[in-house]
């Protein structure tokens, strides 16, 4: 067998994407890519918050609605995973926690005043969504994005499609959440950069994969510095601040969507706990603390290294 | 070091797993396929020593399929099926005793037969979180022939969607009104209906191998006999039972699967049967497929099963000559050449059958004459896009 690699770039979801896969045709590689890609602007075009025809936006305008909202069988399974992670997270990690973007722009560092923040905390809480069968019910004005879901669940999904065109090794590589297919011919593993948050072009650590998926949450690009003080794009849906825990979490775990999640909860965590929580998960994983230490977890067993 | 997963990474993955692009269970398809098959089945002439009279060219029939299946959103998907076949030939008309006392044939009108068949129907699948329902319905048009039908059929993933569970649940409503009846003494019009239930339970049993079991039900009642025959009188109420079994198993070396499956069948005519048959499917590249197949068949004769009809015994008695109510065996082999060319899949299959009473695993009292062999080759072609 003649395998060669075929790379493909293209921009979704708001980031850089890259998919790259190994087919003995040229040919069939690319048509197989092109597949892959029309899967990612599918969930893309379904779920992203930004666009107005989307089934999110959808959702968000059936707020207040009595009668709800039918939602589609992928869609409940991801509410489902949304749920969980708000269970296993006590409450951190919140689809409902969005609504506070309309105050904290991260474009301009502007800090919003405690008023402002405490009007829109009563409409945050996933527990008060509810459900009669298929339809959800969303009390009036809250707003749901799967953004901390979604990309991942993306190059999930792209890998498995993959697979299913028999593809046998592979990678998928959605603004730095990967999902690889296999290892690369030879049983040669994937090494993944992970990108240092204060310089996003350099890379804090490598790690190898073999199979599976790896997923980053930190301050990468949506963060700002404000009177000395690090605001973090990610918000805390109990007080409405942005965490002050970890600056940056990559997790490796059997599927992106849950690396995602697990790196996503280190991050709302406060900094001990968020490091507790990665290495009780057993899995490999790397983190950056508030003052520029780099952490790992098993890193050994993936043969990652940290860069210097 | 902690090398347990901890029960919130569990918690997660179990989430995270049922996500319908993630999960390995029935997804509707991303994408539509439009299908075309050309298949030609050829039942060998009869020999002058089986049939001394008149027509000696048996059915020749020509098959055309046509397939489209389409998302329609991310949970639906919709399957259309037409087809079209044209046949010439003869069927056996009566059987009669020869000069030597052996059974001879005697094939139906010496300018034979000539029919079209007509089929359309239109399906549906709803893809739920662990499982799938489905429905369709039919329509098929020959010139003496009518036949609608519905079906259901329901699937269910448990165990990690090690085992599958599915229900199915068919029915069919037929009208019969034979060509020139009254030329004939025919009968004008009849009808019959179907109907049938079936089980069935798919384990998975490793990576490379799993199996299947089947039961099916089905009733027939209504008009049962061939009206195309002189003498041939069945029973109106025809109970049919039949159990499945299949396993399958992928050899990683020789990147090859074997399937095998066996199915036993029995029904109140009389007639029980064995079926055991063989496929090996072969990956050469990563495009082509060889598939070569072996298979055999045997059954018993219907209790009212004769080689030679008796036009003196009274009209309320059973009686058929037809050759498929008897006691045979019958072989085939095919090979099938499948190659992926992007998005198109081409198949080519050859098959030659034989049936004979000689092959039977059960006793034959009375052995039919009128038993065929068969040339079928078929070409398909897909498209994907």
């Amino acid at each position: 067998m003649n395998l060669s690699l075929k790379r493909f770039s293209f921009q979704a979801m708001g980031s850089y994407c890259e998919i790259q896969i190994y087919n003995e045709s040229r040919i069939n590689a690319k048509r197989i890519i092109r597949k892959l890609a029309s899967e990612v602007r599918r969930l893309e075009q379904k779920y992203s918050r930004y666009r107005s025809d989307s089934l999110v936006a959808e959702i968000n305008h059936s707020a207040g609605n009595k009668l709800g909202i039918k939602i589609d069988t992928e869609t409940k399974a991801l509410f489902d995973h949304a749920l969980n992670c708000f269970e296993q997270s006590k409450g951190l990690f919140d689809i409902t926690t969005g609504i506070l973007n309309r105050i904290w722009d991260f474009q301009s560092p502007q800090v919003p005043k405690q008023a402002e923040i405490d009007r829109l905390l009563p409409l945050i809480g996933f527990q008060k969504l509810s459900w009669r069968k298929s339809r959800l019910i969303m009390p009036a004005n809250m707003e749901i994005d799967f953004g901390g879901i979604v990309k991942e669940y993306a190059a999930d999904a792209a890998a498995k499609l993959a697979r299913r065109l028999e593809v046998q090794h592979g990678l998928v590589n959605l603004g730095g959440d990967f999902a690889v297919i296999g290892a690369q011919p030879k049983n040669q593993p994937w090494s993944v950069g992970v990108a240092d948050p204060n310089k996003p072009d350099n890379m804090m650590a490598k790690i190898e994969l073999l199979d599976g998926g790896l997923a980053s949450s930190g301050d990468y690009e949506r963060s700002f510095v404000h009177a000395g003080k690090r605001y973090s794009h990610i918000l805390n849906p109990k007080t409405g601040w942005p965490c002050t825990g970890l600056r940056a979490v990559s997790v490796a775990a059997n599927l992106c969507t849950v690396a995602g999640s697990l790196a996503t909860i280190a991050m709302l965590k406060d900094e001990k706990a968020g490091l507790d929580w990665i290495r009780e998960s057993g899995l490999s994983a790397v983190a950056m603390t508030s003052d520029g230490r780099i952490e790992g977890n098993r890193l050994k067993n993936v043969k990652s290294e940290a860069l210097e | 070091m902690a090398t347990n997963p901890s029960p919130s990474l569990i918690a997660l993955s179990a989430t995270a797993l049922a996500l319908p692009g993630i999960t390995s269970a029935d997804a509707p398809p991303t994408q539509s396929t439009i299908s075309y098959k050309f298949s030609n089945y050829a039942e060998d002439d009869l020999s002058r020593s089986e049939a001394p009279f008149g027509d000696l060219e048996r059915y020749d029939i020509d098959v055309h399929q046509f397939q489209f299946i389409t998302p329609i959103d991310s949970s639906f998907s919709l399957h259309i099926d037409a087809n079209y076949e044209s046949l010439t030939g003869a069927s056996p008309w009566f059987t009669s005793k020869g000069v030597n006392g052996d059974p001879i044939v005697n094939l139906s009108g010496a300018s034979g037969i000539r029919d079209r068949r007509s089929e359309f129907s239109i399906g549906t699948k709803y893809y739920l979180f662990n499982g799938s329902v489905g429905g369709n319905i039919g329509y098929s048009e020959e010139d003496d022939y009518r036949s609608s039908y519905f079906g259901l059929t329901g699937e269910r993933h448990f165990n990690n969607e090690m085992t599958t569970v599915s229900l199915g649940f068919s029915y069919s409503s037929d009208a019969i009104f034979p060509t020139d009846a009254e030329v004939f003494n025919r009968v004008i019009s009849e009808d019959k209906r179907s109907t049938s239930a079936i089980i069935s339970v798919s384990q998975i049993i490793s990576q490379v191998s799993s199996f299947q079991i089947a039961l099916s039900l089905t009733k027939q009642s209504g008009f049962l006999s061939d009206p195309y025959k002189l003498k041939d009188i069945r029973p109106d109420n025809r109970t049919q039972i039949a159990l499945t079994n299949s396993y399958r198993h992928f050899f990683i070396n020789a990147n090859a699967a074997w399937h095998v499956n066996y199915r036993y069948y029995h029904d109140d005519f009389g007639i029980s049967s064995h079926t055991f048959d063989m496929r090996w499917y072969q990956n050469l590249r990563q495009s082509i497929q060889l598939v070569p197949s072996v298979r055999f068949y045997s059954q018993s004769a219907a209790s009212f099963f004769t080689n030679v009809d008796n036009f003196v015994k009274p009209a309320d008695e059973y009686q058929s000559s037809d050759h498929r109510l008897s006691a045979f065996g019958a072989f085939s082999g095919g090979l099938s050449f499948v190659a992926n060319l992007g998005s198109w899949t081409a198949t080519l299959t050859a098959e030659r059958y034989v049936s004979n009473d000689s092959y039977s695993a059960y006793k034959v009292s009375q052995p039919s004459t009128a038993l065929v062999r068969y040339n079928r080759i078929s070409v398909g072609l897909d498209y994907t896009f």
